[in-house]
């Protein structure tokens, strides 16, 4: 087989081109929203003496790690053309029920954690089925878990928080690894993992099959439902997983913890350049998003920025950055054809 | 021309000047001539049918018509004033309506909101639902239609859709109706029913284009017919003095017949697929026949044939009401698609860019999507697997593309589609059924199709094509199936397969 004659990079000159700026106008996201980052960062360095210290980066990715460990996952799940709003309440939720088990029933700390993520992974797939099976829009169906997952952490804990059993696991999870904030490092490796699985796996570039086009990938024998509901129980799965990261830092299960986690997700997805509609994104670019939202947060504190107003700042930047997003790819549309 | 003598001829009977004439008007798109030098007329109360094959130009006459489209050459007047650039609000104000083919109404919104649709009569700044119900109540009387214009439209059948768009146009007292295919998604009692409008519609001194594939419906509404082949009139006839085999003979004329035919059929192999009975009210109606290996099937129907369902029914996507379609002893219809897969049969969409490719990944992927197994390793891709396998259908079946990365969505529609073939071969399917493949692809690659098909079928391929092109068959087929109604009426095999006879069985009626 002539293989040599297809190979990458080695096609026929008049389509090349063609590609080489389809390329870019992915990398242009993701080339731009670095170098966004980059002023950003020096800005701040500038206006503050503490932002650009090592305690204070480790600080930030710490924090990025709070909303990462769930944006990889709900990167996914938008490429696949659907959405998880309910992420915020299942953190807060699966940190109770970890307290719950391992504070107040006092089942071994391995056991609860595992109950925990099986939890969390078996409401997603639910979720996820109620989507496949019957068609339910996922962001109603999502929604009810919002609405539902709080109003049980709550009514479970009087909205008190439960404390852990003291655990050098958790602390430990909670805490700082040398310098390094061990949320941040299982962010990291989960990141990997991530990008590996979407660019690398059959699983993965499914996903972005039945984003770009449900109808073709299923003509094509690609089992639709289950992407769906395995997309879905990965989501959950990754919120109780950072529902086990809040207890640890709050040494507590928390029916108040991450208040408007799912806004700050999908806000750096979108900002990644994932588009809403499916087919079109990168982890690298949510990688992105999520290190200039929570730099973002990080410097509006810094500067002491009265907190409504950061609200306010956060909420025009975001819109900015994807308006931007949109022009650069809409110039690389026109000039493509 | 014979246009001329034709326009006498109506006139002699509505002495009205025309509504409509087209004068020596050429059109191209891009490298394709469309229209050459076509002129017609059209007289006030005159139904005038438009016959011809997909391509011949007909779908281009209707877009200079309606204003859509202005002519290279030549031009446009409607009413006696020329269309020029004025477009379709020009046409519009100058009295043309167009009905096109898909419904264009609004499913959840009621019958008198669609009829009104963007000009809802107002009262003291709200909508008047009183005087649009009335209104609205009169419009379907003139149709003779028996609707609620308070009901939802997506609560009426096809038909009374049908006949809502068809009062929507006329409530507007158009002075040119222009009707595209009508009733291809109606059965028979249903086309009585548009027949009997347009007839009524014709009364009240309004001029009707009416394209349809079917003759005999043709003969019960049209006072005349223009022919078309190649973008250009065959002729303007009346339809009281022409038998449906010389319209045929028109349609087709003599080029066809010089085209290469398959001349020798590849050695046919065992039967792979057998269906037997297939009965799905109402399309379908005990429809037989074996497919084997080693050889191209062509089903030839024209829209609302029945074709769509019968292959529907051969994918496993529906089932059968009675009969069955079997694979290797086991049932295929309404098992489902992944079932069929397994029993080695792939398809491919009749809309190639909403059902076939995934735009946005690359050709490589476009093409393993139905089979990852065979490059990957417990789920983890092999880029040298995928590469090779990429490479080597790029290289059999000459798809055009800068690499294989290349996103899909900006290959050519042939490119396009030799992917969607080829990601089947790629799965190892041994029945192959194409729905529609050389759909808006370009002449050349419709011949390295045609090719690709032959090779297939050499290999022990079972190929069944799905066209409405009745030209095409001889082309590629070792065996034609005419579908007509929801029966085969006719089979025909190589080297005697012939457009004319094909046309012929599918567009008559029993």
């Amino acid at each position: 087989m002539t293989t040599t004659n297809v190979a990458p990079g080695t096609g026929a000159a008049p389509t090349t081109s063609r590609r080489r700026i389809s390329l870019t106008s992915q990398q242009l996201n993701e080339g731009g929203l670095a170098v966004a980052l980059i002023v950003l960062v020096v800005v701040l360095s500038f206006s503050s003496d503490y932002f650009a210290t090592v305690d204070n980066m480790w600080a930030i990715l710490g924090d990025a790690a709070l909303v990462g460990i769930v944006a990889w996952a709900s990167t996914l799940v938008i490429v696949a053309g659907e959405i998880d709003i309910s992420v915020g309440p299942a953190v807060a939720f699966w940190s109770v029920i970890l307290a719950e088990l391992n504070g107040k029933i006092d089942l071994p700390l391995p056991v609860a954690v595992l109950v925990t993520l099986v939890g969390g992974a078996l409401v997603g797939a639910f979720a996820g089925w109620l989507r496949a099976r019957f068609g339910v829009p996922s962001f109603i169906v999502t929604l009810g878990l919002w609405s539902a997952l709080r109003g049980l952490a709550q009514f479970l804990t009087n909205a008190l928080p439960i404390p852990v059993g003291p655990s050098p696991f958790l602390d430990r999870l909670g805490g700082k690894i040398g310098p390094v904030p061990a949320s941040a490092i299982l962010m990291i490796v989960l990141f990997l993992i991530f990008a590996f699985v979407a660019q690398r796996t059959a699983y993965g570039r499914s996903v972005y099959a039945v984003g770009g086009n449900a109808r073709a990938a299923l003509l094509t024998g690609i089992n639709v439902s289950r992407i769906r509901v395995i997309l879905f129980a990965t989501s959950g799965a990754m919120a109780a997983l950072l529902g086990i990261v809040f207890a640890g830092r709050l040494a507590s299960g928390n029916s108040g913890a991450a208040q408007g986690l799912e806004f700050s997700v999908i806000a750096a997805v979108v900002v990644g350049g994932t588009s809403l509609a499916g087919g079109r994104g990168s982890m690298l670019g949510t990688l992105l998003g999520v290190l200039f939202i929570t730099v973002i947060g990080n410097g509006l504190v810094i500067l002491g920025v009265n907190s409504y107003v950061q609200d306010v700042v956060r909420g025009g930047l975001i819109v900015a950055a994807v308006l931007i997003n949109m022009l650069l790819a809409n110039r690389g549309r026109a000039t493509s054809h | 021309m014979t246009t001329t003598t034709s326009t006498a001829s109506v006139a002699s009977r509505d002495p009205g000047t025309p509504i409509a004439v087209i004068d020596s008007a050429s059109k191209r798109y891009g490298g394709v001539q469309a229209l050459r030098d076509v002129s017609l007329s059209i007289a006030p109360g005159e139904v005038r049918a438009l016959l011809g094959k997909n391509g011949a130009g007909k779908s281009t006459v209707i877009r200079l018509l309606s204003g859509v489209e202005e002519p290279d050459s030549g031009s446009v007047v409607l009413a006696g004033t020329a269309l020029g650039r004025g477009g379709v609000k020009l046409a519009q104000q100058l009295g043309v309506r167009t009905v096109y083919q898909e419904l264009s109404l609004i499913p959840d919104m009621t019958v008198a909101e669609n009829l009104f649709m963007g000009a809802w009569p107002r009262r003291a700044g709200q909508i008047d639902r009183r005087r649009m119900a009335r209104v609205s109540t009169e419009a379907l009387a003139r149709l003779e239609l028996d609707l609620d214009p308070r009901v939802p439209v997506s609560q009426l059948s096809i038909a009374d859709q049908q006949m809502v768009e068809i009062a929507r146009a006329l409530s507007q007292d158009p002075a040119l109706l222009i009707l595209d295919e009508p009733t291809s998604s109606l059965a028979a009692a249903e086309v009585d029913r548009v027949l009997q409008s347009v007839q009524r519609i014709r009364s009240a001194g309004v001029a009707v284009v009416y394209v349809s594939h079917r003759v005999s419906e043709i003969r019960q509404v049209a006072d005349t017919a223009t022919i078309m082949r190649d973008g250009e009139v065959v002729d303007t006839v009346p339809m009281s003095g022409v038998a449906t085999t010389d319209i045929v003979r028109m349609m087709v004329g003599d080029a066809d017949l010089e085209t290469p035919l398959v001349t020798s059929a590849t050695e046919r192999g065992p039967v792979v697929m057998r269906v037997e009975g297939v009965t799905v009210v109402p399309k379908l109606v005990d429809v037989t026949f074996d497919v084997h290996a080693g050889e191209v099937l062509g089903l030839a129907g024209v829209l609302g044939s029945g074709r769509t369902e019968l292959l529907a029914v051969m994918a496993g996507l529906a089932r059968a009401d009675s009969g069955s379609v079997v694979v290797d002893g086991q049932r295929v219809d309404g098992q489902g698609l992944r079932h069929a897969m397994s029993l080695g049969i792939g398809v491919t969409p009749e809309n190639r860019k909403e059902d076939g490719i995934v735009p946005d990944l690359g050709v490589d992927e476009n093409l393993v999507l139905t089979d990852w197994k065979k490059v990957t390793h417990r789920g983890v891709i092999s880029t040298r697997r995928l590469a090779a396998a990429a490479a080597r259908a790029i290289t059999s079946m000459a798809v055009r593309t800068g690499s294989a990365h290349t996103p899909i969505g900006t290959l050519s529609g042939g490119n396009q589609q030799k992917v969607v073939i080829g990601r089947w071969l790629h799965a190892g399917s041994r029945v192959l059924l194409l729905d529609e493949p050389t759909r808006g692809v370009d002449v050349q690659a419709k011949a390295q199709i045609y090719e690709l098909l032959r090779a297939l079928a050499r290999d022990g391929v079972a190929v069944v094509f799905v066209s409405s092109e009745m030209d095409e068959l001889p082309l590629v087929c070792d065996r034609a199936l005419v579908l007509n109604g929801g029966r085969i009426r006719d089979e025909q095999v190589t080297p005697h397969i012939r457009t004319d006879q094909l046309l012929l069985a599918a567009i008559v009626e029993h």
